[in-house]
């Protein structure tokens, strides 16, 4: 079991014992109805449905979405080319779980030059109890493609799972994609995710995440600009309620010249949930002519809750723009003071303040219908912490 | 009558600093009255006193439309009546301006047709409908976050309203635009207490009383009159005739260089 020695593991301590987990088995069942993103999301170019790790639905159009067998028959060298490419085997325990486990994938390809104005929406749910399940996700977005793919991930809240979920995209050239996650695990799921997006010449990727479930919820995302003038927004919004660990790893890895990346992470913590990010932006000799920020700002709602952000720069190259900025404190006090001198009662100045402070990330998610019950989600948690007397 | 504010033996103090040291105050409904004094004297205290900013140690009493007000929460004094216009209106990034007068209507238990009414006429009379799409105050010039002060304080309807140097930072255009509005909200439901450091937006308007406050003290009031003889002498002349002496603060630290 990975430590907190080790730096990648940092500040999380991992209260886990493997014995308690098995294989579900795999008997294709689809879930309940778990989704809660489908309203939001009226016009969908495909959908997937992933049931413990097991493909249960999918249907494409424009796009073709398929489980990894129907895949490898339609294009066996180049899924065998890319799957399971991105993510190391050794890089930990969980990882090389995956690699030994994992059976099936949700391959979502983007022809050449198509442009696909509606999301493909995909859900990964986890259902049995004391069950661990690997899910794999494939977007393959080849050159001159337009797309944009929706990850929810579900459970009920008395699911006791544990998931190691694997997203790799990889983009061709000139190719414009973007990937939103919302996690919303059940409150008894623990999850371990791994995310790699390799971005291609004068490609365009929008990452953007939602963290609202889980008791440990962790996405290690690691972004390659890889293609000379390729560029990268990432986004993320958080909020830990009670005892939830909510833990972000990103690494934005500049290789190609004049590529460009932007991070802008906002998270709130209440009662004795933890959060971490800790953002590496490294660039590469090669990757001269580079714009690279980071931004992670966070809210501390309660005494007990606490928020690790560790910013960081490794640069290789002379000529570069970066900068990073992070910050950790309460509630603005001058806004707070503001809002009642407008006859706003202190509770519900504290919940617009709260809702303003994640609109500056929420207003950016690439798929705005998306955003919209995500800010719902949010405000519940504020408001559940409030009525409890937490915050 | 209940005057629309009533100040009296207001004192403050900021840790062991005593900033206000007796403020006696009236300000009628119907009526516009202007509070000047150099800085440090104590005049943007008075109005964050009155608003309940808990940093200030506060003692004495102000009432609102005859409403005791000290000891109230900052959101109470409000509902109470009165309206603080902020000097540096601060930026809320994330919340529109409509959301804010949202919720002023709901914590205000207005009807919200009417109140959406009248948010609408405001709005169109001061030229805020671009605005109220955008985050409270961000990215406002100076003139645009004073107007925005002014416009909640036209969708509040406050009894009494402070309005903590409305004029500084404005250039020449800006401040006649914003004695207009505190002019044309003069009402016999509304006292307006404006806090200004310079007479000169007293020349755009028509005050009915004017205040001098030096070192945490009213020292003079009278008419219109009393900005005019300030403007003539400055505060220096005015402190040195009561025998206040010089203010070490704002003391011009090159006096005696030739």
């Amino acid at each position: 079991m990975p430590s907190e020695a080790e730096e990648i593991w940092r500040y999380v301590e991992l209260d886990l014992d493997l014995a308690d987990f098995s294989l579900p088995e795999r008997n294709g069942t689809p879930p309940p109805e778990l989704s809660r993103l489908a309203a939001a999301l009226p016009e969908v170019s495909g959908k997937a449905t992933v049931s413990d790790g097991a493909v249960v639905a999918a249907e494409g159009g424009d796009v073709a979405v398929r489980p990894l067998l129907e895949a490898v028959g339609e294009a066996p060298e180049r899924v065998e080319a890319v799957y399971g490419s991105a993510i190391p085997v050794e890089h930990d325990i969980f990882t090389a779980a995956h690699h030994a486990f994992a059976s099936d994938a949700v391959v979502v390809t983007v022809p050449r030059g198509a442009a696909v104005p509606a999301p493909v929406h995909v859900t990964i749910a986890a259902v049995a109890d004391g069950g661990i399940s690997f899910p794999h996700l494939l977007v393959d977005v080849e050159d001159g493609a337009e797309a944009s793919v929706v990850v929810e991930y579900v459970s009920q809240g008395d699911v006791r799972a544990l998931v190691v979920p694997h997203i790799e995209v990889v983009s061709g050239a000139d190719a414009n994609l973007s990937l939103t996650v919302v996690q919303n695990w059940g409150y008894a799921t623990t999850a371990l995710a791994q995310a790699r997006v390799a971005v291609g010449r004068d490609s365009a990727v929008r990452i953007a995440e939602a963290g609202l479930g889980g008791s440990l919820s962790r996405l290690h995302l690691t972004v390659d600009l890889l293609g000379r003038g390729s560029s990268a927004e990432v986004l993320g919004a958080y909020f830990g309620e009670e005892d939830q660990t909510l833990d972000y790893r990103y690494f934005m890895h500049h290789v190609g010249l004049n590529t460009h990346s932007d991070m802008f992470l906002k998270g709130a913590v209440e009662d004795e949930a933890l959060s971490v990010f800790t953002g590496l932006i490294r660039i590469e000799e090669s990757a001269q002519r580079t714009d690279a920020f980071q931004t992670n700002r966070n809210l501390i709602l309660s005494e007990g809750a606490a928020a690790q952000s560790v910013p960081n720069l490794e640069i290789l190259a002379n000529d570069v723009r970066c900068g990073h900025g992070s910050t950790v404190g309460p509630l603005d006090a001058e806004q707070h003071y503001y809002l009642m001198s407008r006859g706003l009662d202190g509770a519900r100045a504290d919940r617009l303040q709260v809702r303003g402070f994640f609109e500056e990330v929420l207003a950016r998610f690439p798929v705005g219908g998306v955003a919209v019950p995500v800010r719902g989600w949010i405000n519940d948690k504020y408001v559940r912490a409030q009525a409890a007397g937490r915050v | 009558m209940t005057p629309a504010l009533k100040v009296e033996g207001v004192r403050a103090k900021l840790g062991d600093l005593e900033i206000l040291k007796g403020v006696d105050l009236e300000v009628p409904f119907g009526e516009i009255h202007a509070l000047m004094g150099p800085n440090g004297s104590g005049k943007s205290t008075l109005c964050h006193v009155l608003m309940g900013k808990d940093e200030y140690a506060a003692e004495g009493s102000a009432a609102v439309g005859g409403r005791e007000v000290m000891g109230l929460d900052v959101d109470e004094r409000a509902r109470a009546g009165l309206f603080e216009a902020f000097q540096y209106p601060v930026e809320i990034p994330g919340v529109s301006l409509d959301e804010l007068l949202a919720e002023m209507g709901e914590a205000a238990g207005r009807d919200p047709h009417e109140f959406g009414d009248r948010v609408e006429r405001a709005a169109t009379r001061l030229g805020m409908a671009p605005f109220r799409d955008r985050a409270i105050n961000s990215g406002l010039s100076g003139g645009e976050k004073k107007r925005s002060e002014m416009f909640q304080l036209a969708v509040a309807r406050p009894k009494a309203a402070v309005l903590d140097e409305v004029d500084s930072g404005l250039d020449i255009d800006a401040v006649r635009e914003i004695a207009g509005l505190v002019e044309a909200l003069r009402s016999e439901e509304l006292g307006v207490l404006i806090i200004t450091h310079y007479s000169r937006i007293l020349r755009y308007m028509a005050p009915d009383r004017v205040h001098v406050m030096i070192d945490g003290r009213i020292v003079r009031s009278g008419g219109p009159e009393v900005a005019e003889e300030l403007e003539a002498k400055g505060y220096e002349e005015l402190r040195a005739e009561l025998g206040l002496g010089p203010n070490d603060d704002g003391a011009d630290p090159y006096a005696d260089l030739p």
